[in-house]
């Protein structure tokens, strides 16, 4: 396949620049819940896209399934892609590169019957059932994927590669007459099946969680100190500042350049945060990103002042900045476009038990359901929390919803801990392109007075 | 793909073969710069079967494959399904229905699309010149079918064209992002509309606004109302209703709601949730109430959960792609209108809030109905007159609750993503933090 591509990106004669993407799927899901097997999905899914820009700046995309007949594909792309309307866009062009990666699993999911991966999850599933009769509804879904990618574009690089990735997760819903409560939990990893096995202390903490948070009072809302753990914090920071470091929310928005110039103070200089794409088997890992562009480390704040920012080819050309290996797709159905990758909060200094001891009355925030963010706005419910009083963690809380400025928000950390963890678990959406791999990471970190919603009576 | 159902026939095995083709292609502008074209072509398959064991079975696959061994992966996977309690359906063979096909849309050329993404575009940016525009423009073809193990056949194509449109404003402090979509079956969208819905919305956000904590009287707009349906479609989910996941177990036929409230399913031509049968082959009815007049009617069945719960299916089984099974879903709804139309609303509001969107929207705990957003839209009113946009607030509450104390419902209404007509929604009180 590698030797067709090589002759179809030689295709584009009028100094186009042309990506072709093949892409072979090949996953299995099981949910099962309340004991039984509820769904199974095995799938092989088989497609491609050819993504081409115009002589006169504007994108030409195009996603298929069939793999025949790819040259008169091309040929047809570049001949209806020039009659499109002028633009003004360009990408940046790099020498070639080849990678060809194949994958060597522990324990290869792929070998696996389905027999053997229903049972594992069964008996998950019992253990979550066997907890409390208040649980009502327990279920563990599971999901293995292996990819076979081939990618090649008009600088001429020609890359191959193998991904796999694994997720389990429990959900446990508790319920006392009207009173309804969800929580969720799994693991995460481009990993073999060793992964998923042996979790049944996991079961076990997702399905007490559910109850206790059943009893658990909602908490009001207010202005409060606030210690985030290292889950939430790295949503926090994927979500407030890591989305409007994606320089396709800002290279066409003046204004927007304005507020996030390099250089300019946005935190206290306790704030450290990275995205990287070249850490080792991450999931958000990959040596090249889905433009052939080589990923690194890329500061987004360093000691608190803006660093720098994500790009593809097509954001660094119009910013004339570097290009930083961005650029991620989900699938064949979708182009590439400026995306995180494993993105954190640089561990600090401050010991756990010193970001607490000077709290007088606060709020423990712990893990997430979700978040979102508008720009300068975001919003990101807590799993559950605590309450902080006189430097102590006390009552378990739950409805914890913390939302408001950017800008604001990240100028009210004001101290980072030591205890920096990577959570491989959930996924990010942008521009329809839903459930892609982001890993965040983050110590356990403090902010002063932040708004805080929640539902309790005050 | 006959040949998959006739090797089920002859071996005596019940099951249905989904089919669903996509051809759709797209026009984008960023940033008030043409961006691209964008064509997709898909079609996929999934093989439902129920051996005879009674376990169900499923493999989906987008290519070629010998009859032979889809059955055969489909059965593999039965072998540990879960024992089902319905059979799959047998098709009317006498029965006949529209297709909603537009040539219009199907054969839309890229120029037509290109003319009319220039012109939301010039409209905008005479009013708001400063403002960063960004349109996209769906344009395609959907064909849905089904095949039984008796060899019948159901088919059901449609058209489907979407139009968004946002328009963003930053300024030192101040970031705005207003949007709006329409989406139908056919070239019947109102461009205009959409023009002036976005410019209005510029207008009323020129001014910021601040309001204190508290309760206040709240107007959801059409698109804001969604705070409160995501729940309720949580809630009205059959599958979730025999997990008893849902609050609304065991409240059939009760009065959960304000009477003002009544929500029907509707087979509303050209809407893009509506269809002949439902993705399992159970024909769907013209009309019926979910609610009618505050009272929990009846609540959404796909085969799976009706047999589990003794109901009859209700014509709710909705695939989300050709790779899932089916779950309870919805074809198209629409909340009953009342009698004044959202100005006289507003005018009659002494003090509250308008809510166009939010943030974290399904983030919280929908199970119960609980919310807490930030509100990403919103208009601060006093005294009948909208003052200007609110910034950094939240509001929070519960869907149940605010459903139940719905004040008035407007007369005008909107179509949210051609599938949801909703009204605005005055709701009082609800709970602010700003």
């Amino acid at each position: 396949m590698i030797e067709v591509l090589e002759k179809l990106v030689r295709l584009p004669q009028r100094g186009e620049y042309m990506e072709i993407r093949l892409e072979n799927i090949v996953s299995t899901t099981i949910r099962v819940q309340n004991g039984v097997v509820e769904k199974i999905r095995v799938e092989a899914d088989k497609g491609g896209y050819i993504r081409l820009l115009s002589p006169q700046g504007s994108w030409w995309f195009e996603s298929f399934q069939d793999w025949d007949n790819l040259q008169e594909r091309v040929e047809k792309a570049i001949s209806d892609a020039s009659l499109l309307p002028k633009s003004d866009i360009e990408v940046v062009r790099k020498p070639p590169v080849r990678e060809e990666k194949k994958i060597t699993l522990v324990d290869d999911f792929r070998f696996k019957s389905l027999k053997d991966k229903t049972s594992l999850l069964l008996e998950y599933n019992q253990v979550l059932k066997e907890i409390s009769p208040l649980l009502v509804s327990s279920s563990v879904e599971y999901r293995d994927e292996f990819r076979e990618i081939y990618l090649a574009n008009s600088d001429g690089s020609l890359i191959y590669w193998q991904k796999p990735d694994i997720n389990l997760n429990f959900t446990a819903t508790a319920r006392k007459g009207d009173n309804i409560e969800i929580y969720r939990n799994g693991v995460a990893g481009k990993k073999g099946f060793e992964l998923v096995k042996n979790q049944e202390k996991l079961a076990q903490e997702v399905g007490q969680k559910a109850l206790l948070l059943l009893e658990a009072p909602s908490f009001s809302g207010g202005v409060y100190d606030v210690v985030l753990d290292p889950v939430l914090a790295g949503v926090f920071i994927h979500e407030a500042f890591g989305h409007l470091s994606e320089s396709d929310a800002l290279y066409r928005n003046e204004e927007l350049k304005k507020i996030m110039t390099k250089g300019k103070r946005v935190s206290s200089s306790v704030l450290n945060v990275f995205d990287d794409g070249s850490l080792d088997n991450l999931r958000g890992s990959s040596s090249y990103d889905d433009e052939g562009i080589p990923t690194s480390r890329t500061y987004l704040i360093q000691n608190g002042y803006l660093n720098g920012r994500l790009h593809s080819r097509e954001t660094a050309f119009l910013m004339q900045e570097e290009v930083t290996g961005n650029a991620r797709t989900i699938n064949y159905r979708f182009p590439p476009i400026v995306r995180m990758t494993n993105t954190a909060i640089e561990g600090g200094e401050t010991t756990k038990e010193d970001l607490f001891s000077d709290i007088e009355q606060g709020l423990y925030a712990v893990e997430y359901i979700g978040g979102n963010t508008a720009l300068e706005l975001f919003t990101f419910s807590a799993a559950y929390g605590y309450l902080i009083e006189r430097g102590k963690i006390k009552e378990l809380v739950k409805d914890v919803v913390l939302s408001g400025n950017l800008f604001q928000t990240l100028g009210k950390i004001d101290a980072v801990g030591n205890d920096f963890r990577w959570t491989e678990v959930g996924g990010c959406g942008k521009g329809g392109q839903m459930g892609l791999p982001t890993p965040t990471g983050s110590p356990h970190i403090r902010l002063r007075e932040v708004l805080v919603g929640g539902s309790g009576n005050d | 793909m006959i040949e998959v159902v006739s090797l089920l026939k002859k071996r005596g095995i019940a099951g249905d073969l989904f089919t669903h083709e996509v051809f759709n292609q797209a026009i984008n502008y960023e940033a008030n710069v043409f961006k691209g074209y964008e064509k997709e072509e898909r079609k996929g398959y999934g093989l439902r079967v129920i051996n005879p064991e009674g376990k169900l079975g499923f493999y989906a696959f987008n290519r070629f494959l010998n009859p032979q061994e889809v059955v055969d992966r489909a059965l593999e996977v039965s072998q540990i399904g879960d024992r089902v309690d319905f059979s799959i359906p047998t098709y009317p063979s006498t029965w006949e229905w529209e297709n909603f096909v537009d040539p219009g849309v199907e054969n839309l050329k890229i120029q037509e699309m290109i003319e009319l993404g220039d012109y939301i575009l010039s409209r905008i940016r005479e009013s708001y010149p400063q403002v960063l525009v960004d349109v996209t423009i769906n344009a395609g073809r959907e064909e849905k079918s089904l095949l039984n193990h008796h060899e019948e056949e159901l088919k059901f194509a449609r058209t489907f064209f979407e139009i968004g449109v946002s328009a963003n404003q930053t300024r030192e402090g101040d970031i705005l992002e207003v949007y709006t979509e329409r989406s139908w079956g056919n070239r019947d969208i109102n461009v205009e509309d959409i023009i002036e819905e976005i410019i209005s919305k510029l207008e009323f956000s020129q001014r910021v606004a601040n309001l204190n904590s508290g309760k206040y009287p709240v107007i959801f707009t059409p698109s804001g109302s969604l705070v409160l349906f995501l729940p309720l479609l949580y809630g009205l989910n059959g599958k979730n209703l025999v997990f008893g996941r849902s609050p609304l177990q065991d409240k059939e036929k009760k009065v959960v709601f304000s009477s003002l409230f009544s929500l029907e399913e509707v087979q509303e031509p050209w809407a893009l949730g509506s269809c002949p049968f439902d993705d399992e082959g159970i024909i769907t009815k013209d009309q019926r109430y979910l609610v009618d007049k505050g009272s929990l009617e009846s609540a959404l069945w796909d085969l799976w959960s009706a047999a589990k719960r003794g109901v009859k299916p209700t014509g709710n089984g909705f695939r989300s792609s050709y790779r899932d099974l089916p779950e309870p879903g919805f074809s198209s709804l629409r909340i009953k209108n009342g009698l004044r139309d959202n100005s006289t609303l507003i005018e009659e509001l002494e003090e509250g809030l308008v809510v166009d969107s939010v943030l974290g929207l399904g983030q919280s705990n929908v199970a119960s109905g609980y919310f807490s957003c930030n509100v990403q839209l919103g208009f601060y009113v006093k005294e009948g007159e909208i003052k200007g946009r609110v910034k950094d607030v939240m509001i929070s509450g519960n869907a149940y609750q605010a459903l139940l104390n719905l004040k008035e419902i407007s007369r005008d209404s909107r179509w949210i993503g051609g599938r949801i007509l909703l009204p605005y929604l005055l709701v009082e009180p609800i709970e602010v933090n700003g």
